[in-house]
Parts: structure tokens; sequence; C-alpha cells
């Protein structure tokens, strides 16, 4: 029974890829949060499995080439490391993950953009200075008037 | 002697009304305020173009932003590119040219997939209301043109404005990456610290590319 034999393990085959494409499917990198203002601290994970080793995740980017190793087992399985962004150029850089036994792990990326928000306004100056001035110079000149009247009137009260 | 009384009494007349035109000037002076621009609603953590029906473009190929235009504002200006400072703060146009906006460089270009940002001052001292002074008017639906240095016009419809803190600046929603070629304008808004010489919030526009 050759066609039996072939039809088995075809199928044996289709049944093996069906139950391990889903594993295969989750080794996967991602980079949380996927955007961190310079100086953030941001966590690369990937799905590798500990037991084959460290993983290790090269970054690039902008004038940046580095390889960073996993430090710990990620809560939710695989690997993780941290990733502090401080002297990072502003842009975004990929992650790709190799994990303990050579395997990719695939990529992710992420964005290092400027620290909060823009300093777009300086409050608009209402230049004020022609109305003081103009003010200041009419009630200058009606206080001198005043004083002129006051000392005429006083003359004229003395007069004999 | 009646011009003797006359003289006098018009003299009066004039002094008096001279003194109440100087301190109605100088009343004016000293409380007279700049005008202040629209502020629209507090921002949302979530994107305003999550659940619109907007059907966005296909993204173009990067190219340099040469011009903006925000026909219901009124508004055309030259963009400039910017990045950003040493301490890692966006940079803005130069003050004494609060008449261009700013084009975060490090970013998407408009067009491009992703999220491109324009900054631009909403006034100086100087010359008062500047190029963005009016940004919080914006309502959805409205257009945005970019012109761009490969000869395309690039344009957004806005999907929604928020101010928002400068302490609680909404990062990843203005400049997180993503496939969606969208647009992120910024100026300042909220109240004026007259003693740090700064608005204390900021506002953003989301719009995103239309064919």
């Amino acid at each position: 029974m050759k066609a039996q034999s072939v039809l088995g393990s075809a199928a044996l085959g289709v049944g093996l890829g069906t139950l391990l494409l889903p594993a295969a499917a989750l080794a996967d990198t991602t980079v949380s949060p996927a955007t961190t203002p310079v100086g953030g601290t941001v966590v690369l994970t990937s799905t590798c499995n500990p037991k084959s080793g460290d993983a290790l995740f090269r970054v690039t980017g902008p004038d940046r080439d580095q390889n960073v190793r996993s430090t710990t087992a990620a809560a939710g399985g695989g690997l993780s490391a941290e990733l502090f962004t401080a002297g990072f150029t502003l842009g975004t850089y990929t992650v790709t993950a190799t994990c303990g036994d050579g395997s990719s792990s695939g990529n992710a990326t992420f964005t290092v953009t400027p620290i909060g928000g823009a300093p777009a306004g300086a409050g608009a100056d209402p230049d004020n200075t022609g109305f003081l001035a103009a003010g200041g110079t009419l009630v200058g000149a009606a206080a001198t008037g005043a004083a002129l009247l006051m000392r005429r009137r006083r003359r004229a009260g003395t007069r004999p | 002697m009646p011009t003797g009384d006359r003289m006098p009494r018009a003299a009066v007349a004039l002094i008096a009304l001279t003194g109440i035109a100087g301190g109605g000037l100088l009343a004016v002076g000293a409380t007279r305020t700049p005008p202040r621009p629209p502020q629209p609603a507090p921002g949302t953590v979530t994107d305003p173009a999550t659940g619109r029906t907007t059907v966005p473009a296909t993204p173009l190929p990067r190219a340099t932003p040469l011009r903006i235009t925000i026909p219901t504002l009124d508004v055309t200006a030259d963009l400039v590119p910017v990045a950003a400072s040493a301490a890692g703060e966006l940079e803005v146009p130069p003050t004494h040219r609060p008449t261009v906006a700013g084009w975060y460089r490090l970013g998407a270009s408009p067009g491009e997939a992703g999220n491109a940002v324009v900054v631009g001052h909403v006034d100086s001292r100087e010359t008062g209301p500047a190029v963005f002074f009016a940004l919080g008017r914006l309502r959805p639906g409205d257009r945005i043109h970019i012109t761009r240095s490969d000869t395309q016009v690039a344009t957004f419809a806005v999907d929604g404005v928020g101010s928002y803190p400068k302490t609680g600046f909404p990062t990843g929603l203005v400049y997180g990456a993503g496939t969606v070629p969208r647009l992120r304008l910024i100026t300042c808004g909220g109240r004026f610290d007259e003693r740090a010489h700064s608005y204390l919030d900021n506002v953003v526009v989301y719009a995103t590319l239309i064919p």
C-alpha cells in the first residue's frame, strides 16, 4: 500500500504543520512603548524560548547599530531587555531579535521623539506704552493748567 | 469783566476734559490685554481618527514640505525644517519669523506613511497673533493642504482638535509611527504664565491624508 503510506505521511505532515504553525507565528518581537521621548526606557521582548539561551536584540536606526542581550524572562513568556534611550538621536529604530538557538524572532520598530510639548507662543505684548505716554502727557497738561488757574485766581483775590 | 469770567470757565472746562481724557488713556494703558487664542476642548488620549469614516489616501513618497494652507483660517505659510534642541525639546521656528511654520524633519513628511508633525507659533510679543493663532477654531472635516517639493499637494481632513497640558503631552498620538499618512499640527494654548513667559497647554490638530 504505497499510496496509503504516502497519504498517511502527507496527513501526518499537514497535522504536524497545523500544530507547529501557531508556535511559529508566536515567534515575534515587540517594543513597548512604541513611542518614547528621548531619555525614556523601552522594553524589548521576544517570544524566544528561554531554554535556548539569551536572545539578542539588534537595534538599528539613525547613527546607531547596537546589540542588546536579553536580561530577564518576560512575564508572558519569552525574553526581554530594557533599553534606555538617553543620547539617542530622534527618529525611528528597528529591533531585530535572534533567539539563543540562532533562529530569527522577527522585528519591530519604535520611535524616539522630542520631550514634551512645544514652546510655540511667547504671549502677545499689547504694547500699551503709547496709551500710557499720551495719558500721562494729558494728565500732566491738565495739572499744569489747573495750577496756573489757581495761581491766577489767588493773585486776582489779593489785588487791591 | 465778562471776558475775564469767560476765559477761566472755558479754561476750567478744557482742563477738566484734558484730565478726563488723560485718565482714560492711562486706564486703558494699564488694563488693556492682548488677544487670546481660541481654545478647543481638552484633548482625549485616543486618536480622534478612531471610528471616523475618513478613508485615508495611499501614502506618498518622502518629499520636503514647502507650504501649508488652511483655507478655513485663511492661513498660508512657508514651512521650514525643525528638529529638536539639545535638551530634546521640539524646536520651533525662530521667534522673529512668527508667520512661518516648522516641519519636524526627523519624522515622516506630510503625505508619507506615519505621522508628520508641523509646529507654529500662536503669538509673538512683538507682532501679536502668529501663524497658528486660530488653530483651535478648526473642526473635523476642515481641510489642510501641504505643498511638497515634488510639486504634489497633500490634502488632509481634520479628525479632531484637542488641548493638552504641556505636562501631559500626548507623545504617542503626535509622533507615533504607522502605515496611515497622518498630519499633526501643534501650537500653544491655554493660560499664559506671565512669570514663565510660556503657555501652559499645547493645542494639537489631528488630520488624515485624503484622496
